[in-house]
C-alpha cells in the first residue's frame, strides 16, 4: 500500500509538471522565460483560494484573450509600454542619473509626447524581444530590432528608422578581417537571440559561437578575451571599437543589409498604422536626422549619418 | 506543438543536459568535500582556521550565485586569474554549496545529543572513535535530508550559468526561443530535461533517507 502511494506521488509529480508546460503554451498567455508556468500557476492557487478578489488582481491583459492593448486602450490607460535596452549604449542605455538614453529612447520619448501618455520604460534582454510583445509585457518594441523574415512572423514591424548589417570586432592585437581566419580553436561572442547569433549559426556553422545573454556580459568577456571577435549589429561594433581604444572593427559588413524598426504584438493594427503614420509624419521635420545629431553624433561622428539613418520609413537602397 | 522542431534540437538539449549534470556533480563532490573540511575545523575548534571557515559560510550564504560566478568568471580577468566557463561553474558551484554542506554538517553534529559525547567517553572511547562510532553515524542520519535538499537545491542552481555562456539547459531554452522563437517547445523540453535529471535524485534520496532513519530513540 505505501508503494503504492510512492508511485503515485511520482505520477502526481510528473502530471503536474506536464500541465506547467502545457499552461505556458496554451495560446496567448505565453510565457515570459521559465519563471512565467510558474507565475500562471502561482495565480490560479491564488485565484482558487481567495476566491474571486484575487482573480482580478491577477494578470491583467492576459485573461481577457488578447494580449495586447489597442491605440484606445493605451490612450485610456495614460501609460505606454515600451520596450528599450538598458546596456546599449548609445541606443537604448541608463546613463548616470538612471535615466534611459539613446536613439531608441529618443523616439520613445516622442511617440509619447505625441500620444499624450507616460512612459513606462521596461529594459529588455535580445532574446526576449519577441516574448515581450507576444505575452503583451509591452505595446512597442524600440530596442534596436533588426526586420527579419523570422521576426516578422510573431511580430508586426512598423516601418523602419535605421539602417543596419552585421560587424565584427576584435582586439588590435590580432584583427580578424575575414570570417576563415576564424581558427577552429577561436571562439566569437555572440549575443543569444540577436541576428548576428542566427547569421553565423546558419551560414558559417563550423565557427565556435560563445553565447552571452547580455550586452554588458559580452562587452566584459571580449575585454577580458575570452573570445578573438564579438560579431553583432555593425552599429554596435562600431561604436565599442571608437569608445575601446585597442579594438578594430575588421569586419565592417556581413551579411545583408537589414533596417530597424518598431515592432508591435502580431495583429495589433491601430497601434501599428499609428506608428507608421508618424514615422512618415517625423520625415518631414527630419526627425531622426535631429535623433542622430542628438544621441549618436558623439559616437559615430557626422560621417555615418545618412548612412545609418532612415528618414519617414523610406530606405535609400533598394 | 511542432514534433519536428523537438526532434531537431533533442540533441542540443541531451548535450545540455550532459553540461549540466557534469558540473552540478563536480560541483556537488567539491562542495562535499569543502562542507566536511569546514564541519572538521568547526568540530575540533582549530583556531584562526575556525574563523576563516566562519566568515567564508556567511559571504558564501549570504551572496547569489549569480553574483559569485560575476566575481569569478569576469572579475578575476582583471586581476589576471583566466578562467574557462566550465571551470568556473564547478567553482561556483562548489564555493556556494561548500557553505550550504558545511552548514548541513555541523547542524547535524550538532543536534547530536551531548550525552553521547559523554557516554561515549565514559566508556573509554577516544575523541576520534567517538566521533567515528557515536557522532558520524548520527549525524549523518540527522543531516542526510537537508543535505537531499542541498544537492537538489544546487543542481537547480546550474540554471544561472548562462550568464557566463555555459550552454545549460536553461540557457540551451532560451537561445532557441531567441533563435527561432518556438517558446511552447523549447520550454516543454526544458521542463521535461530538468525532471529526468532532478527526479531519479529526488526519489534515491528519499530511498536512502528510509534506510538512514535510525538515530535517536524511539523516532
Amino acid at each position: 500500500m505505501k508503494k503504492y502511494r510512492k508511485f503515485t506521488g511520482i505520477l502526481l509529480t510528473i502530471a503536474i509538471a506536464l500541465s506547467l508546460a502545457a499552461c505556458g503554451s496554451s495560446g496567448s498567455a505565453g510565457s515570459s522565460g521559465a519563471a512565467a508556468p510558474a507565475d500562471a500557476a502561482a495565480q490560479d492557487a491564488t485565484a482558487a483560494a481567495a476566491g474571486q478578489e484575487a482573480e482580478t488582481d491577477a494578470a491583467p491583459a492576459q485573461d481577457t484573450g488578447a494580449v495586447f492593448r489597442t491605440l484606445d486602450e493605451i490612450t485610456a490607460s495614460g501609460t505606454i509600454n515600451i520596450g528599450v535596452f538598458s546596456d546599449k549604449n548609445p541606443f537604448g542605455y541608463v546613463d548616470e542619473f538612471g535615466e534611459y538614453q539613446g536613439y531608441d529612447v529618443y523616439f520613445a520619448e516622442r511617440i509619447g509626447k505625441d500620444l499624450g501618455v507616460e512612459i513606462n520604460y521596461v529594459s529588455t534582454e535580445a532574446a526576449n524581444r519577441v516574448e515581450y510583445l507576444e505575452t503583451g509585457k509591452v505595446d512597442i518594441i524600440l530596442a534596436n530590432f533588426t526586420v527579419t523574415a523570422e521576426r516578422a512572423e510573431k511580430v508586426d514591424f512598423a516601418l523602419p528608422y535605421m539602417n543596419v548589417a552585421l560587424g565584427v570586432v576584435s582586439p588590435d592585437s590580432r584583427v580578424i578581417k575575414d570570417l576563415s581566419e576564424i581558427g577552429a580553436d577561436d571562439q566569437v561572442i555572440v549575443i543569444s537571440g540577436t541576428t548576428a547569433e542566427t547569421y553565423l549559426s546558419e551560414n558559417n556553422p563550423e565557427i565556435r559561437l560563445q553565447k552571452y545573454d547580455t550586452y554588458a556580459n559580452a562587452k566584459n568577456a571580449l575585454e577580458n578575451g575570452n573570445a578573438v571577435a564579438w560579431a553583432n549589429d555593425n552599429t554596435e561594433v562600431i561604436a565599442f571599437a571608437l569608445q575601446n581604444p585597442g579594438y578594430t572593427v575588421g569586419i565592417p559588413t556581413l551579411g545583408s543589409q537589414d533596417t530597424i524598426a518598431p515592432a508591435v504584438s502580431k495583429g495589433n493594427e491601430t497601434l501599428l498604422n499609428w506608428i507608421n503614420d508618424e514615422i512618415v509624419a517625423l520625415g518631414s521635420e527630419n526627425f531622426f536626422h535631429t535623433a542622430y545629431e542628438e544621441t549618436l553624433i558623439d559616437t559615430y561622428g557626422a560621417d555615418y549619418e545618412d548612412s545609418l539613418v532612415v528618414e519617414g520609413g523610406v530606405t535609400a537602397q533598394e | 506543438m511542432n514534433l519536428e522542431f523537438i526532434h531537431q534540437y533533442l540533441p542540443l538539449y541531451q548535450e545540455a543536459a550532459i553540461l549540466t549534470v557534469q558540473i552540478g556533480v563536480l560541483g556537488i563532490l567539491a562542495s562535499i568535500l569543502i562542507g566536511i573540511l569546514c564541519t572538521m575545523i568547526h568540530y575540533f575548534r582549530v583556531p584562526v582556521a575556525r574563523q576563516i571557515a566562519a566568515a567564508y559560510v556567511e559571504i558564501s550564504r549570504n551572496t547569489p550565485l549569480l553574483i559569485q560566478l560575476f566575481f569569478i568568471y569576469y572579475g578575476l580577468p582583471k586581476i589576471g586569474i583566466r578562467t574557462n566557463p566550465y571551470a568556473c561553474g564547478v567553482a561556483g558551484l562548489a564555493f556556494l554549496g561548500g557553505s550550504y554542506m558545511a552548514e548541513t554538517f555541523r547542524s547535524g553534529i550538532d543536534a547530536v545529543d551531548k550525552i553521547q559525547t559523554e557516554s561515549a567517553a565514559s566508556l573509554g572511547l577516544s575523541g576520534l572513535q567517538a566521533l567515528r562510532y557515536v557522532i558520524f553515524p548520527q549525524a549523518l542520519s540527522i543531516s542526510f535530508p537537508a543535505f537531499m535538499a542541498n544537492v537538489i537545491f544546487l543542481l537547480k542552481e546550474t540554471s544561472v550559468f548562462s550568464a557566463i555562456s555555459l550552454m545549460d539547459l536553461m540557457f540551451t531554452a532560451k537561445d532557441l526561443i531567441g533563435l527561432y522563437y518556438q517558446t511552447t517547445e523549447s520550454l516543454f523540453l526544458l521542463v521535461i530535461f530538468y525532471l529526468l535529471i532532478l527526479l531519479p535524485v529526488s526519489i534515491v534520496g528519499s530511498l536512502i533517507e528510509r534506510r538512514l532513519r535510525y538515530a535517536g530513540f524511539g523516532s
